[in-house]
């Protein structure tokens, strides 16, 4: 300890990077604090057979079809990303660093609670407007589902269902702006 | 002749120079890769006209891949069967792979003795002296076919390398962005220049296995453009067409380009 650095040189040091830790985790505190939430019931459904659990991505599209967040990514070897066919095209092979910042691992079929805040990728709050929410399901040896869901992001509290497919269960999702009214 | 057995008459020659010859292509197992460490590709090359079904093995001596950051690199292995052409392919770059079947350009002459054609692979001086006296009908094209597919890992680039020469195909919509049911838009240019007027046909797999082969027939539009919208999800082969009349006629009355593209459209 003593002889590189002098221990007010360490002090010093330390002293920005708690700083730095205090300011960046405030700010984003600040971004977040700004933004409703989404909740999403995800079901995966049971499948008969060889069972691989499925790639899963969820993401949010803005009305000009580009994703302004992806909210999971549950996934195993990079080999096979290229099958969630509408995500790695439109988002995940243009972001490696996203990719790896979002990525966790399968899970075998059941029933999914989730919640979000209603941020993009960089965290700032989602300004008003339309969305699509974008939930893609492929499964090795089994099927593909494409699930979309368009809303307006405003300041009422609102809620969809999307019909069972051959991949996925009934899911609901509900969009709570901040300070919503019921 | 009236206007409509004139325009039976052309497209009957139209037709015609289009199914002269086998179409060929090069098909890679994969066009969309997502890999850390780099993936193999295996590319197979036919002459056949069943979209794609394999008939005749087709040379891969001028396989030619061009990296995405530009250099020009051959496959690690090949193999000629009967029926095709083989080759490996280790894909370690991120980015957009242009893959080239190219010979270069030639001379190509037919002629008639009596009621019986002839074909030869020479220019319109050396036909003069090698056809007999009561040869007719002689006709000489000097052109290049290109036989092309792009394959993508990971994020996409513009690696489209074109060389100025001859019928050639820029992606306005990249490869690896044609999807069902949305507009896809190619341009072509003939030396170097956009061209209109040049016959497409994009056929997709899988035609053994229906009564109708449902060929997408078009022609570029002035500003050298195509576009279509792909109903399936699939593997296509695009075939491209133009012949003008040579400039300097002294070794061939006509030229012609061609492109053979494999592409594919992904699912929505």
């Amino acid at each position: 300890m003593s002889t590189l650095f002098s221990h007010r040189a360490i002090k010093t040091v330390l002293l920005v990077f708690l700083l730095l830790l205090v300011s960046v985790s405030q700010s984003s505190q600040a971004y977040e604090s700004n933004a409703g939430t989404l909740a999403i019931k995800l079901e995966l459904k049971q499948q008969q057979g060889e069972y691989h659990p499925p790639y899963v991505a969820v993401w949010l599209e803005n009305n000009d079809r580009k994703s302004v967040r992806t909210l999971l990514l549950w996934r195993k070897e990079p080999k096979w990303l290229k099958d969630i066919r509408r995500w790695w095209r439109n988002v995940g092979r243009k972001d490696a660093e996203l990719v790896d910042a979002i990525t966790s691992a399968t899970h075998a079929a059941g029933s999914f609670p989730l919640s979000f805040k209603l941020t993009d990728d960089e965290q700032h709050a989602l300004t008003e407007g339309d969305y699509t929410l974008y939930i893609e399901v492929v499964r090795e040896k089994g099927g593909r589902a494409l699930l979309k869901q368009k809303f307006s992001l405003n300041n009422q509290t609102q809620q969809f269902t999307l019909k069972e497919t051959a991949e996925t269960g009934e899911i609901t999702f509900t969009v709570t702006p901040l300070g919503a009214k019921t | 002749m009236n206007f409509k057995k004139a325009t039976l008459v052309m497209l009957a020659l139209a037709v015609s120079s289009q199914v002269s010859a086998h179409s060929r292509w090069i098909l890679p197992s994969h066009f969309t890769l997502s890999s850390e460490r780099g993936e193999w590709v295996t590319l197979d090359a036919t002459a056949s006209n069943e979209v794609f079904n394999v008939d005749k093995a087709l040379s891969i001596d001028p396989l030619s891949i061009l990296t995405p950051s530009g250099k020009k690199s051959r496959p690690s292995s090949a193999y000629k069967a009967h029926r095709k052409s083989v080759a490996d392919y280790f894909i370690e770059e991120s980015g957009t792979y242009k893959i080239t079947n190219n010979s270069t350009p030639s001379y190509f002459s037919t002629y008639k003795v009596g009621d019986k054609r002839h074909r030869a692979r020479v220019n319109k001086m050396e036909l003069k002296s090698l056809v007999p006296a009561n040869a007719t009908s002689l006709q000489t094209a000097y052109g290049l076919t290109r036989i092309e597919s792009y394959i993508t890992m990971n994020n996409p680039t513009e690696n489209y390398a074109i060389d100025g020469k001859f019928l050639e195909l820029l992606p306005k919509t990249h490869p690896s962005e044609v999807v069902e049911n949305e507009p896809a838009t190619f341009v072509f240019t003939y030396n170097g220049k956009v061209q209109s007027g040049v016959e497409v046909e994009i056929t997709r797999d899988g035609a053994r296995y229906r009564n109708n082969p449902e060929t997408l027939t078009m022609k570029s539009n002035n500003k050298g453009e195509i576009t279509f919208t792909p109903m399936h999800a699939g593997r296509y082969l695009l075939i491209a067409e133009h012949e003008q009349d040579a400039k300097n006629k002294t070794l061939a009355d006509k030229e012609h380009g061609g492109v053979f593209l494999t592409f594919e459209v992904q699912l929505q």
